[in-house]
C-alpha cells in the first residue's frame, strides 16, 4: 500500500505571495495516497530536510513528493534527505510550483493555487509507478588524451601528469609549442615568449607520465566516459626518432626549399626540417609533399650525410591504439584569411603584412633577425599603420565576433615596432580599445603615451598605392575628419579563427561546434571547461578567442576536471538512462540515429529461444546514456523506455488530472 | 582630409608638451572636459577635438581655430580630467604660440578677445592693477565701437560700481619689473 508524503515549500515569499500554500496542502490530504502532507517556510533548508526525514520514519513513507522550486535548483538535496532517512532517493518527485506556477501565474492567485495542486496530483501519480533505482557504476582507464600541443594541451598535459595520472599528447605538427612559440614577447609584461614556453615544452618531453606523440593525429574515438578507445596516425615522418640526433646536417643539405610555415612564409625550410631551433622534440621530420627522394625517386643526400643511419624512405603511416578515460580538446586556432578585403589591397600590395607576420619578423629568432623589414624592397619602414578589427566585427566580411586579443597584441606591436625601430612611428586604427584584464589598460597606456602610438578611432575604408608607399584612409572620429596615412608598412590584426578541420574533429569525437566551427562548452557560465559529452574537455581557443593568461587558466581547470572524474577507481552515474526491451525492438536503428550522445549501438541475438537465425537489436551503453529521452521519443515500437521516466510514470501523470 | 606620415617627428605636440609642462598623450578622448566647459559649445573645436590635433600635429588647424581664445581658464575641465591633463595652461600655451607665430583665427571675435588681454596686461603693467573705467575706454576705442555699452555707465557710476579716479598699489614699480624680466624670459627663450 502506498503512503505517499507531501512537503509543500513557502519558498519565503516566492510562492507563498501568490500561491494559497495552506490550502494546497489540504487539497493534497484530499488524495487517496497522501498520508501525510505539510508545509513549510523553506523545505530546503536544514529544518525543513529535517521534517522530511523524521516524516519518511514516523509515518513510514514509501514515496516523497515535494513541492517546491525546479528540480534543477534542489533535487539532489532532497534526494540526500531521503538517502538519510534510509529511503531510496529515486522515490522522491518534485512538483515545481515556483518556475511552473507562483512566478508565471502571479496575477491569478487562485488559478496558481489550483495549478499547484495539479501539479502536485500529477507529481504524486507519478510516484505510484517509482521504482528504487540505484547508481551506475562505471569503470575508469585512468589515462588522458590530449589533443593539441599549443600552450593549452601543453599546461593540460602537465596538470594531468603531476597528478601522476598518464597523458598522451598528441600533436600534429613535428613539434609541440603552437601558436605561442611563434611569438615575440608577450602581453601586458613584455616577458619573451619562448623563455616562458620552451621551459614547459621540455618539462612535457621529459615527464614520466606524458606519452608525446609528435607528427600524429587522433583518427577515432569509440567507447564512453572513463572507457575510451582512440585510435591515433603516427604520420610517417621518415626518421627514426630512437636514433636521430638532431645533429642538422640532413636539413643542412637538403637541396630542397620550401615556404616555412612557422616563419608565416617569410623565408625556406628545407624539406627534411626541424620546424625552429627549439622544437620539442628536436628531431626532423621530411616533408613528403616536396621532398625528391619520395617523389622522384632521385636524391637521397640526407640519408648519405646521416651518420646515425636514421634516414628511412621506407617508413609508413602508423595506426596506434590507446585505451583513455577522458578528452582534452585543445587545438588552438588559426587566423582568418582577409581576402575579402579587398578594399585595403590584400593580396596585390606586398607591403601588407598579417599580424603574426610582424610578430616572426620583430621575433629575435625570426626570419629578418628582429627587424621588421617590408615584404617588397626589405627597408626598414618607418611608418607603420595597424588595423585593428580585420574580420572582427564585421558581419558583411568577417565574423560577428570579437577576437578578444588583437587590441592588447597590437598595442605591444606598437610597442616593439618603436623598441626595434627608434626613428619609426606606429599609427592605430582601431573602433573600441578593449584592454579588460590584470594589467592590461596600463600597457595601452604605454603604448600611447610613452610609445607616442597614434591612435585613430575609425575603420579603415581603402588602402592604395603611392609610389612605393602605402596611403591608408580611414576617419578619426574623434576630430570627425578623414585622415591619409602614408604608410611604408601596414599590418593586419585578422581575427581569431578555429582551423579549417576543427568541426571535422568535433564531429569525430561527437561533440558539437558553433557556425564557425569552434567547440561548445556544456554551459557558458557553470560548466565552462565541459562539453556536453561526458569525459571530454575544452582548453585554449578551440573553444573561444583568448589570451594565454586564460588558456593557461582554462587548461589548468581542465586538468582538475580530468583528476576529478578520475578520483575514484569506478565513476557513479545517474541511473535514469534508457533500457531496450528486445522483445519489441525491431532493429530499425531509428535510436541510433537520433541519440546526441553516441550511446546506442547494434547486438545481435538469437532469433528466438535456441534459434541459430540472428536478428539486430538496439543496445544502450548506460555509461554513455544521459537520459535525454530522444530514443525514446523516436522508437515506433515503445521498446524503449527511460528509467525515471518511464510510460507507466507519464501516463499515470496524464490520468490524474 | 588630414595626410598623416609624411613626417614622423610630431614637433608641434613637443612644443606644446614643452611650453605647458604638461604630456598630451595623456589624453585618451573621454570627452569630460567638453562636457565641463561652461564655453565649449562656443568654440570651432571642443577641448578633447584639439588635443587629439596635437596628438596629430595639426598646428595650422589648431591655431586658426577659435578655441584657446574663448576658453575661460576656469580650470572646471582641469579638475575633473581623469588624467590629470592642466587643460587651461595647454590652451594658454597653444595661445603663446600662436601670438609667437603671428597666426590669427579668422573669427572677428577672437581680434577683440586678443585685444582686450592686451589692454588688460598694459594696465596691469602701468598702474599695478585694473584700472577699470580707462580699460573700458580704452577697449571701446581700440575695437571702434565708441558707444558700447555706454548706456550703463551712468548707473554703474551713480552706485560707485566704477571708480573715477585710480588708486595705485604700492608696489607699482616691482610690478613693472616683473614685466620687464618676464618680456627678458621670453627673448632668450
Amino acid at each position: 500500500m502506498a503512503r505517499v508524503g507531501v512537503f509543500v515549500c513557502f519558498c519565503g515569499a516566492n510562492i507563498a505571495d501568490f500561491v494559497d500554500v495552506p490550502a494546497v496542502v489540504e487539497e493534497a490530504k484530499k488524495i487517496k495516497e497522501v498520508k501525510y502532507a505539510i508545509d513549510y517556510k523553506y523545505m530546503c533548508s536544514d529544518p525543513g530536510q529535517g521534517m522530511i526525514r523524521d516524516a519518511i520514519v514516523a509515518h513510514r513513507l514509501t514515496s516523497i513528493v515535494v513541492a517546491a522550486c525546479s528540480p534543477r535548483m534542489h533535487e539532489k538535496t532532497f534526494r540526500k534527505a531521503l538517502s538519510d532517512a534510509g529511503m531510496n532517493p529515486y522515490l522522491l518527485e518534485v512538483a515545481n510550483i515556483r518556475e511552473h506556477s507562483s512566478w508565471v501565474h502571479q496575477k491569478d492567485k487562485k488559478a496558481a493555487t489550483e495549478k499547484s495542486s495539479d501539479l502536485i496530483r500529477m507529481a504524486v501519480a507519478k510516484s505510484m509507478a517509482n521504482e528504487q533505482l540505484h547508481e551506475i557504476s562505471v569503470p575508469v582507464t585512468k589515462r588522458a588524451l590530449v589533443i593539441g600541443g599549443g600552450i593549452a594541451g601543453i599546461q593540460a598535459a602537465l596538470d594531468i601528469a603531476d597528478a601522476r595520472i598518464p597523458v598522451v599528447l598528441v600533436e600534429k605538427s613535428p613539434s609541440i609549442g603552437g601558436k605561442m612559440a611563434q611569438l615575440d614577447e608577450t602581453f601586458p609584461t613584455l616577458d619573451c615568449s619562448q623563455c616562458i614556453l620552451t621551459p614547459k615544452m621540455v618539462d612535457v618531453a621529459s615527464h614520466p607520465y606524458i606519452e608525446l606523440l609528435p607528427y600524429s593525429e587522433v583518427l577515432e574515438l569509440d567507447g564512453y566516459v572513463g572507457n575510451y578507445k582512440v585510435k591515433i596516425k603516427r604520420k610517417a615522418s621518415y626518421v627514426n626518432f630512437d636514433t636521430c640526433t638532431g645533429c642538422g646536417a640532413c636539413w643542412q643539405k637538403c637541396p630542397v626549399k620550401v615556404p616555412n610555415e612557422f616563419n608565416m612564409g617569410i623565408d625556406k625550410r628545407k624539406a627534411i626540417y626541424s620546424p625552429f631551433p627549439q622544437a620539442v622534440p628536436n628531431k626532423p621530420v621530411i616533408d613528403a609533399e616536396h621532398c625528391t627522394m619520395l617523389i622522384k625517386g632521385k636524391c637521397g643526400i640526407c640519408a648519405k650525410v646521416c651518420e646515425k643511419g636514421s634516414i628511412d624512405y621506407t617508413m609508413q603511416d602508423e595506426i596506434i591504439e590507446r585505451e583513455i578515460g577522458a578528452v582534452v580538446v585543445a587545438t588552438g586556432y588559426d587566423l582568418w584569411d582577409p581576402k575579402p578585403y579587398e578594399e585595403y589591397g590584400v593580396g596585390r600590395y606586398k607591403d601588407i603584412i598579417t599580424s603574426l607576420e610582424f610578430e616572426r619578423m620583430v621575433s629575435a629568432s625570426g626570419p629578418t633577425g628582429g627587424v621588421p623589414v617590408r615584404p617588397s624592397d626589405g627597408k626598414i619602414p618607418k611608418s607603420v599603420v595597424f588595423i585593428k578589427c580585420v574580420g572582427s566585427r564585421d558581419e558583411a566580411k568577417g565574423i560577428e565576433y570579437c577576437s578578444k586579443i588583437c587590441c592588447m597584441y597590437t598595442a605591444k606591436h606598437a610597442m616593439l615596432l618603436h623598441h626595434k625601430v627608434h626613428d619609426s612611428h606606429a599609427y592605430i586604427f582601431y573602433m573600441d580599445i578593449r584592454a579588460a584584464g590584470k594589467g592590461y589598460e596600463e600597457f595601452v597606456k604605454r603604448a600611447q603615451v610613452e610609445t607616442a602610438a597614434t591612435y585613430l578611432r575609425g575603420r579603415v575604408s581603402k588602402i592604395y598605392k603611392k609610389g612605393d608607399k602605402l596611403m591608408v584612409r580611414g576617419e578619426d572620429a574623434q576630430i570627425g575628419q578623414v585622415v591619409e596615412v602614408e604608410a611604408d608598412l601596414v599590418v593586419l590584426a585578422t581575427a581569431v579563427y578555429p582551423y579549417k578541420d576543427n568541426s571535422d574533429l568535433a564531429r569525430l569525437l561527437g561533440i558539437s561546434y558553433d557556425k564557425y566551427g569552434f567547440l561548445s562548452e556544456a554551459h557558458p557560465k557553470l560548466r565552462p571547461v565541459e562539453t556536453a559529452k561526458a569525459g571530454i574537455f575544452l582548453a585554449g581557443c578551440t573553444q573561444a578567442p583568448k589570451d594565454i593568461p586564460e588558456t593557461v587558466a582554462q587548461a589548468s581547470a581542465t586538468a582538475a576536471k580530468v583528476c576529478g572524474l578520475f578520483a575514484g577507481d569506478t565513476m557513479l552515474k545517474d541511473p535514469m538512462v534508457s533500457t531496450v526491451n528486445t522483445d519489441y525492438c525491431t532493429g530499425c536503428q531509428n535510436c541510433v540515429t537520433v541519440c546526441p550522445y553516441q550511446a546506442i549501438i547494434t547486438e545481435e541475438i538469437p532469433l528466438g529461444h535456441g534459434s541459430k537465425e540472428i536478428r539486430t537489436v538496439a543496445k544502450i551503453n548506460e555509461g554513455v546514456c544521459q537520459g535525454c529521452g530522444s530514443c525514446v521519443a523516436i522508437c515506433r515500437s515503445m521498446a524503449i523506455d527511460l528509467a525515471g521516466f518511464t510510460d507507466m510514470q507519464i501516463i499515470n501523470e496524464i490520468v490524474s488530472i | 582630409m588630414i595626410a598623416l606620415g609624411q613626417q614622423i617627428e610630431n614637433k608641434f605636440l613637443v612644443a606644446v608638451n614643452k611650453k605647458s609642462s604638461n604630456n598630451i598623450l595623456d589624453c585618451y578622448q573621454c570627452g569630460k572636459c567638453v562636457s565641463t566647459c561652461p564655453v565649449s559649445s562656443f568654440m570651432d573645436f571642443s577641448p578633447r577635438e584639439i588635443m587629439q590635433m596635437i596628438k596629430l600635429g595639426l598646428k595650422e588647424e589648431t591655431y586658426m581655430a577659435n578655441s584657446m581664445w574663448f576658453c575661460l581658464t576656469c580650470a572646471a575641465c582641469s579638475g575633473r580630467c581623469p588624467r590629470e591633463i592642466d587643460i587651461p595652461r595647454v590652451m594658454e600655451s597653444i595661445r603663446h604660440l600662436a601670438i609667437a607665430e603671428n597666426i590669427n583665427p579668422d573669427d572677428p571675435r577672437v581680434k577683440n578677445i586678443r585685444k582686450f588681454h592686451e589692454i588688460f596686461l598694459d594696465m596691469i603693467k602701468r598702474y599695478g592693477r585694473n584700472y577699470e573705467l580707462r580699460m573700458m575706454a580704452e577697449f571701446n576705442i581700440r575695437t571702434r565701437n565708441l558707444f558700447k555699452d555706454i548706456h550703463l555707465a551712468p548707473k554703474a557710476l551713480l552706485k560707485g560700481k566704477i571708480p573715477i579716479g585710480n588708486e595705485k598699489v604700492k608696489s607699482a614699480k616691482a610690478i613693472k619689473r616683473m614685466f620687464e624680466i618676464a618680456e627678458k624670459l621670453e627673448k632668450t627663450q
